[in-house]
């Protein structure tokens, strides 16, 4: 029995099944044509489905899982001598005209994946979804039971993405939440992904509220993030950054340009005083870049903002948003950045989504764009194979196709290796499961006392095995030193033995697929108390999927286009 | 068929005593026995010379258990020579009979080195192959002095005390790669390191003993080859005392 005094916080619960992906399946009362979640459930296959009319219904497929991922995966293998579209399989996605859900058929074309969609309204319409089909495919076989919130915000009326909030059919809880706590900002990006009005900082105790409904519902949170707008406009942001500071929440994170952060030291000091992250963006070097990208030239201003980050010793993830011919090759670049620094904790690549006020209309061509593989190639070209193809791996904790990630071990001398280069991620699977960062839970220990070994036994095969050795007492001396650490001090400590790059790519009209949103653990926390995953939001909620000044998305479905009644989302007004 | 057929087998401190009664006793059970000394060229002569008339094939090695690098060299030796060791027998070690008051620091040094990290410093360098193959057995000589308050030097008693420490923890760390960790604790045998004891010390130990006798060698190497061998496959962290009942 667990000391009553010592852990207060109760623990999430892991979900009942394991999500895996969604088929066509029919309402078994009705047989009106539904979407089902496809999860696995004491090692049988079972179809969870929610008709509108009828409410949930389940449909028992296969007694056996592992014979089920299997045939799956053989889906995505390409009859040999095919001429064409090889269909993989079919989920919901959006009409990039009208964004009404529409039906999409996964198809494999020239090694690349394809969303091949029809509306009734728009007509036809393809998008590129990744440019790697083995990728692409392999990704399922890692699906894991999500966890779940300990109090969900919203039940199920109408299903997914409708119920947002997150609605009891949610299959991931909220592993990073990010407030948006300004919609004021000092740029204009042509990729922005939100939709500014300038009319609002967020009150502190509105804010507030907002943090205790997220411990509510979460217990404890790993990291919370401020984004915006630009938060660092927000007149009050050093006191939303206090009221954030609390023993639930791991790490604070401000999501900035850091155009403040340059040039207002006493800012950066107060940042660094409150134990704050730094989430600097950066998508590259040059003037014509950053003008393309955030609309002006931000060299200086980024380079100051840099050096202050290392010089103040500010832990610091670095976001950059990847355009294909705009600033992909500039991603080696901000790998060796990113690698020449221990400040730097992460490095966050995240292929542009056509979303939002710059982003909705920022010029595309849908089937000929970025996605995560097509970055994992760059960083593997233009870094000379420093972090290759191979060192990377879907990350479950959300749906498989929307996070990619290495994590880099630090060594003595400096230098970073990644951890697939001496860990079998397929094997230690658990080491992927949770989050991008590695809690101390007890199977990830376990994980750990069995890499360790591993890596022992296996010392003179490994690339720099010794090293890798050395580095992990070294770790270990720092995590626990004679005289224990305080909690958050132990935190700080840990993450600093190593670096993650990911890479995260959100949705827009184009790629949007529902059965990543089931997953979401990206979410915005709400004034009104919902929690909403981030591209649900992004592309229902917000009313700028294509632009500013969308029109919110009538929900058509497949099941209601022939003649039942379209219903209209509920939104924050 | 013997209880370790097939085996390769690394006893420390193998050329007299306790250890070269272990070696014959697993080379007995069918093991490929190596052995290593520190000093004793000729008694090391004379365990391999046993061993090879037994029919075994075997090995002796002059490398000290505080020799790390002579350790790992060693093991990649037996590896090329007999393959991957199975079964490591933390044996080495010796006796000294000296009061607390008068006992020196270097006494009490070289006590627990020899014991102790050389236990440990023999096993991390066998470890890797073990792990590596998902199966070892890892037996550490102990003593009753090391488990029972007895009239013993304190830094021998707290050496043997130490082992038996090692052999819980590692037992626990290592079982999941198939490794057992175990150790016998010998009372007062008619050779080794009890050889010498003050006669009155003896007599003292038959008054508690319920078998009236101090035990052999061979008995306690049985006991070893047994922890050795796949009929002691559900044994682990174990402390088996062998002392006719004290």
């Amino acid at each position: 029995m667990d000391c009553t005094t010592c852990n207060t916080v109760p623990a999430r619960p892991d979900r009942p099944h394991t999500f895996f992906a969604h088929e066509q399946d029919s309402c078994p009362s009705c047989a009106a044509p539904i979407e089902a979640r496809v999860v696995f459930r004491d090692g049988k296959v079972v179809h969870l489905l929610h008709c509108p009319a009828c409410g949930p219904q389940e449909r028992a497929i296969s007694d056996d899982a592992a014979g089920y991922v299997r045939a799956f995966l053989a889906r995505g293998v390409v009859p040999e001598g095919l001429v064409g579209d090889h269909l993989f399989k079919h989920t919901t996605s959006t009409c990039p005209g009208c964004l009404a859900l529409v039906s999409a058929q996964v198809v494999i074309r020239k090694g690349q994946v394809f969303f091949l969609k029809d509306c009734a309204a728009c007509g036809p319409s393809e998008a590129l979804v990744s440019e790697d089909a083995g990728y692409y495919v392999k990704a399922y076989a890692f699906a894991r039971a999500g966890t779940q919130p300990l109090a969900f915000r919203g039940t199920v009326e109408h299903g997914c993405p409708t119920d947002c909030g997150t609605c009891d059919d949610h299959e991931q809880h909220t592993c990073l939440p990010i407030v948006e706590v300004t919609d004021h900002c000092n740029l204009e990006c042509p990729i922005c992904i939100v939709d500014n009005q300038y009319s609002n900082h967020m009150a502190p105790d509105t804010f507030r509220k907002i943090v205790d409904g997220l411990v509510e519902a979460e217990g404890t949170c790993e990291s919370l993030a401020l984004s915006g707008g630009e938060p660092t406009s927000h007149p009050q942001i050093l006191e939303l950054l206090a009221i954030a500071n609390r023993p639930e929440i791991g790490r604070v994170v401000l999501i900035t340009n850091g155009i403040r952060l340059g040039k207002d030291r006493e800012f950066a000091r107060a940042l660094k005083d409150l134990g704050v992250y730094v989430g600097l963006q950066l998508d590259g070097f040059t003037p014509e870049v950053h003008t393309a990208i955030r609309g002006r030239d931000l060299v200086a201003e980024k380079d100051a903002a840099l050096a202050t980050l290392a010089e103040l010793d500010i832990p610091t993830q670095l976001i950059f948003v990847a355009t294909r011919g705009v600033n992909d090759h500039q991603i080696g670049q901000v790998v060796e950045l990113f690698l020449s620094g221990s400040h730097f904790l992460s490095l966050n690549f995240q292929p542009v989504a056509y979303t939002g006020h710059g982003g909705g209309t920022f010029a595309h061509d849908p089937n000929d764009r970025l996605t995560i593989p097509g970055v994992i190639r760059r960083i593997d070209e233009q870094t000379g194979g420093k972090v290759n193809y191979t060192d990377f791996f879907p990350l479950p904790c959300s749906h498989p196709q929307c996070v990619s990630l290495t994590y880099l071990l630090r060594l003595d001398d400096g230098t970073s290796i990644p951890f697939a280069r001496f860990i079998d991620f397929e094997k230690y699977t658990t080491l992927l499961r949770s989050s991008a960062t590695l809690p101390a839970t007890p199977e990830v220990e376990d994980a750990l006392a069995d890499v360790i070994h591993d890596v022992f036994a296996r010392q003179d095969e490994i690339e720099r095995g010794p090293e890798i050795l050395a580095a992990l007492r070294r770790s270990l001396d720092e995590m626990f030193p004679r005289t224990p650490l305080a909690p958050r001090d132990a935190f700080r400590v840990s993450e600093r033995q190593s670096k993650s790059i990911f890479l995260h790519h959100y949705m827009d009209r184009h790629d949007f697929d529902l059965e990543r949103l089931r997953k979401c653990c990206h979410h915005y926390p709400q004034i009104d108390g919902r929690i909403m995953p981030a591209c649900g939001f992004n592309m229902f909620h917000r009313g700028a999927a294509k632009g500013a000044d969308t029109p919110r998305a009538k929900f058509v479905t497949s099941a209601t286009r022939g003649g039942g009644a379209p219903f209209r989302l509920p939104v924050i007004a | 068929m013997g209880l370790c057929d097939g085996r390769v087998a690394l006893v420390t401190g193998g050329s007299r005593g306790l250890g070269r009664a272990i070696c014959l006793t697993l080379a007995r059970e069918g093991a490929r026995v190596a052995f290593n000394y520190l000093r004793a060229d000729a008694e090391a002569a004379a365990t391999l010379a046993a061993l090879e008339a037994a029919g075994a094939r075997a090995s002796a090695h002059k490398v000290s258990v505080l020799d790390r690098a002579g350790l790992v060299e060693l093991v990649k030796q037996l590896d090329r020579a007999h393959g991957a060791i199975d079964i490591l027998v933390n044996n080495a070690g010796y006796g000294q009979v000296v009061p607390l008051a008068l006992m020196e620091e270097d006494d009490w040094d070289q006590m627990i080195d020899t014991h102790v990290k050389g236990a440990f410093l023999t096993t991390q360098a066998v470890l890797r192959t073990m792990v590596r193959q998902k199966y070892g057995r890892v037996i550490n000589v102990s003593s009753l002095a090391g488990v029972k308050m007895m009239q013993a030097p304190v830094h021998y008693a707290t050496a043997k005390a130490a082992l038996r420490g090692f052999t819980e923890a590692l037992a626990k760390e290592v079982g999941r790669y198939g490794i057992t960790v175990n150790a016998i604790a010998p009372g007062i045998l008619d050779e080794g390191v009890s050889e010498h004891l003050p006669p009155a010390r003896k007599d003292e130990y038959l008054r508690h003993c319920a078998l009236r006798r101090v035990g052999s060698l061979a008995e306690a190497a049985e006991v070893v080859a047994f922890l050795a061998s796949e009929r002691a496959s559900y044994m682990n962290g174990a402390t088996v005392v062998i002392d006719g009942g004290v």
